[in-house]
């Protein structure tokens, strides 16, 4: 069986053994999890053998596009790349910008699956069905960005490059996968993986295309589409301002983290504002296939990023109690180039800074210290003097060191910063991740804040919320679609399959997808022994009320986070230690 | 002695806040960001964009309103002075 929209096919290589092949893909799991996350999830779910370390051979990596990459559909130029994290244990699947998802799709492969581990350091070359296993020991120990511009001037700037620094050669868990110099795969540890392989790039460059149905008719209405939907202002000011836009909607939101999530809303929050930092902008870019273009490129002094984004202007400002746009800035030029996620390298940064405050333990680092939060990086990449301990992250420090009342993690990896005591719905979506604390997977403030549809203080409700946005972000995820074109609804996207699959799709065979993907996600972790009792919520948010902002006085009763665990799993079907019930497993 | 009082009572009936659109909503103040406005006295945040001919329940992407920095309830009473700002939804992570 084959599909339009697909290539078919998958290539497999061995790392071990240095060789490669293609297979077919398997369309019977296409069909139930379409692409991208969904369907990286299912080959992960039935390729790792349980229990397996996470840094061995035996984990692989699934670079895994969709069905729309490649085509003329707006926004679909997103990569997922998954496997097994050390940060974890858990599943993991990251999405990652730039141009490979495409590149991967016109050298004919929806899939690839990296298996085994190159002996020595080295690097793939993949030019349509053209695969060479080449040295890379001259490029061992150089950061993400050096890496790729020499590996570009050798083979050519159109081709793209996926690349880890050297956090990901060092198996740090928090290290990253880089694309375009400033897109990244960020979480769990997923260039850790690639790290344990050996290999530190992989070089691609496509010339096929896509098959479609009745190219001229669907491109027309693929063409409506983007000047009717996905080109509204809902979704347009990602243009204007990017992710920055967010900072002041956070900060009145009562949201935006300050000093390791001990408070909400800096008063120093014009300093660092969109504002501010747009005033620097050089540049702009989207993604291959993109109708938004949220990126923007900033300049202070001599360092440049695309960005920064909401994420890594709060992990590296006001969490670090820092107000100074050009250290947020450099932050997180380095963390890219060294291969760090900016979240998880912040986050235990600024976990290490309380620690000092608080006497439990000196790291050498205080609150508002931006010259020490950017060496500290570098010696986390290298794990070097004091990095060699922060490179642990938050969960393991703590055990090592204490301070577990306010180290803010789920299942290990560190919280992303949308702050759950003034939105509560988010303390059961990160407890309740596929991967640990990700705020892609259920994005509660889109309710609870920024909407104000749904009270933020209250567990009612809140776990069929959460079901909602999860199912919505899973399939969204699965289409390869991305999360800014905010306004796609379950039935555009079935239009959307529809067009280029030539197969009839509806409103509802999209909810199906997404929640069959939340499960099988959620069956692999079960497979590995989680369960109710590693979906928590941080110790801080339960004792600690908020004192400033909207929310001030807030914190998140253990009976009303309970509360609202138990409503998530009832209506997912799970029982109440969030166990899948056998006769839903056996349909995934 | 009627006069003073209902000097009183008018200048009681109206206050100056400043208004702030983010986003598309600057559309409304035609590009603008800020108007300082004068509006009925006690008046929600509602009352008060309604003022501007800003009716939130017809603004299809409506998202918050927030009172000097803190978000609020759409119903909740201004007084002189106030910074009220309107924000249109935000998606994404």
């Amino acid at each position: 069986m084959t599909m339009l929209g697909y290539q078919n096919k998958v290539l497999r290589v061995d790392l071990t053994k240095k060789g490669a092949k293609t297979e077919p893909l398997r369309m019977d799991w296409a069909e139930k999890y379409i692409g991208s996350k969904g369907l990286a999830i299912k080959y992960m779910y039935e390729e790792l053998k349980p229990g397996i370390d996470p840094l061995s051979p035996e984990n692989k990596l699934f670079l895994t596009t969709g069905p729309m990459t490649g085509t003329p559909i707006p926004c679909s130029g997103k990569l997922s790349i998954a496997a097994k994290s050390p940060a974890t244990g858990t599943m993991n699947d990251c999405s990652i910008g730039g141009h490979s998802a495409l590149q991967i799709k016109y050298a004919g492969y929806d899939m690839i699956i990296l298996e085994g581990a190159l002996k020595e350091p080295g690097y793939l070359l993949i030019e349509d069905g053209n695969v060479q296993f080449k040295d890379a020991k001259v490029l061992w120990g150089r950061g993400s960005h050096e890496t790729e511009m020499l590996l570009a001037e050798k083979h050519g700037h159109d081709h793209s490059i996926l690349s880890i620094g050297p956090a990901g050669e060092n198996l740090v868990p928090m290290a990253c996968i880089n694309s375009d110099y400033y897109r990244q795969a960020g979480r769990g540890g997923i260039g850790a993986v690639m790290g344990s392989k050996n290999l530190k790039a992989i070089v691609i460059k496509g010339t096929g295309g896509v098959k479609i149905p009745d190219i001229v008719e669907s491109t027309k209405k693929i063409t409506q589409i983007l000047r009717e939907d996905t080109l509204q202002e809902d979704n347009t000011f990602i243009y204007d301002f990017g992710t920055t836009a967010f900072l002041e909607a956070c900060s009145d939101g009562g949201i935006l983290p300050r000093k390791n999530f001990s408070d909400v809303t800096d008063e120093n929050w014009t300093k660092y504002n969109g504002e501010v930092l747009l005033e620097k902008k050089v540049g702009k870019r989207g993604c291959g296939s993109c109708g938004l273009g949220c990126g923007n490129f900033l300049k202070f002094g001599d360092a440049i990023v695309e960005g920064p984004e909401y994420e890594s202007i709060a992990v590296a400002g006001p969490n670090a109690g820092i107000d100074d746009p050009e250290a947020i800035v450099k932050f997180n030029q380095v963390a890219d180039d060294m291969g760090l996620d900016t979240i998880s390298a912040g986050d235990t940064i600024n976990f290490a800074m309380e620690m000092t405050e608080k006497g439990v333990h000196d790291f050498g680092i205080r609150f508002g210290d931006k010259e020490k939060q950017i060496e500290y990086l570098k010696l986390m990449a290298k794990r070097e003097g004091v990095g060699a301990d922060l490179a642990l992250g938050v969960r393991k420090l703590a055990e090592k060191y204490g301070g577990e009342d306010y180290a803010l993690h789920v299942k290990g990896l560190e919280y992303p910063q949308y702050e759950p005591r003034g939105s509560w719905g988010m303390s059961l979506a990160y407890a309740v991740s596929d991967r640990g604390a990700c705020h892609m997977r259920a994005y509660a403030p889109n309710e609870e804040v920024f909407a104000a549809s749904i009270p933020p203080y209250t567990a009612e409700g809140k776990g069929e919320m959460v079901y909602n946005l999860a199912v919505f972000n899973a399939i969204k995820f699965s289409l390869c679609i991305c999360d800014f074109w905010a306004t796609i609804s379950f039935e555009r996207m079935a239009e959307l399959m529809t067009l280029v699959t030539g197969k009839e799709w509806t409103e509802q065979d999209m909810k199906d997808v997404g929640e069959r993907v939340i499960h099988i996600a959620r069956a692999f972790n079960q497979r590995e022994g989680f369960d109710r009792k590693d979906d928590t919520i941080p110790k801080r948010l339960i004792n600690e009320a908020l004192q400033s902002g909207p929310a001030a006085g807030q914190k998140i009763p253990q009976e009303a986070f309970d509360d609202m665990l138990d409503q998530y799993y009832a209506v997912l079907g799970w029982d109440k230690n969030g166990i899948i019930p056998e006769d839903i497993l056996c349909r995934l | 002695m009627i006069l003073p009082v209902l000097s009183s009572l008018m200048e009681r009936s109206i206050m100056k806040i400043t208004i702030q659109l983010r986003g598309s909503l600057v559309k409304y103040f035609q590009g603008e960001k800020e108007r300082t406005v004068e509006v009925p006295d006690n008046c929600t945040a509602e009352e008060a964009l309604r003022t501007v001919g800003i009716d939130w329940t017809a603004v299809k992407n409506f998202g918050f309103v927030a009172v000097n920095g803190k978000r609020v309830m759409i119903y909740d009473h201004l007084k002189e002075g106030d910074e009220l700002k309107a924000y249109p939804k935000i998606s994404g992570g």
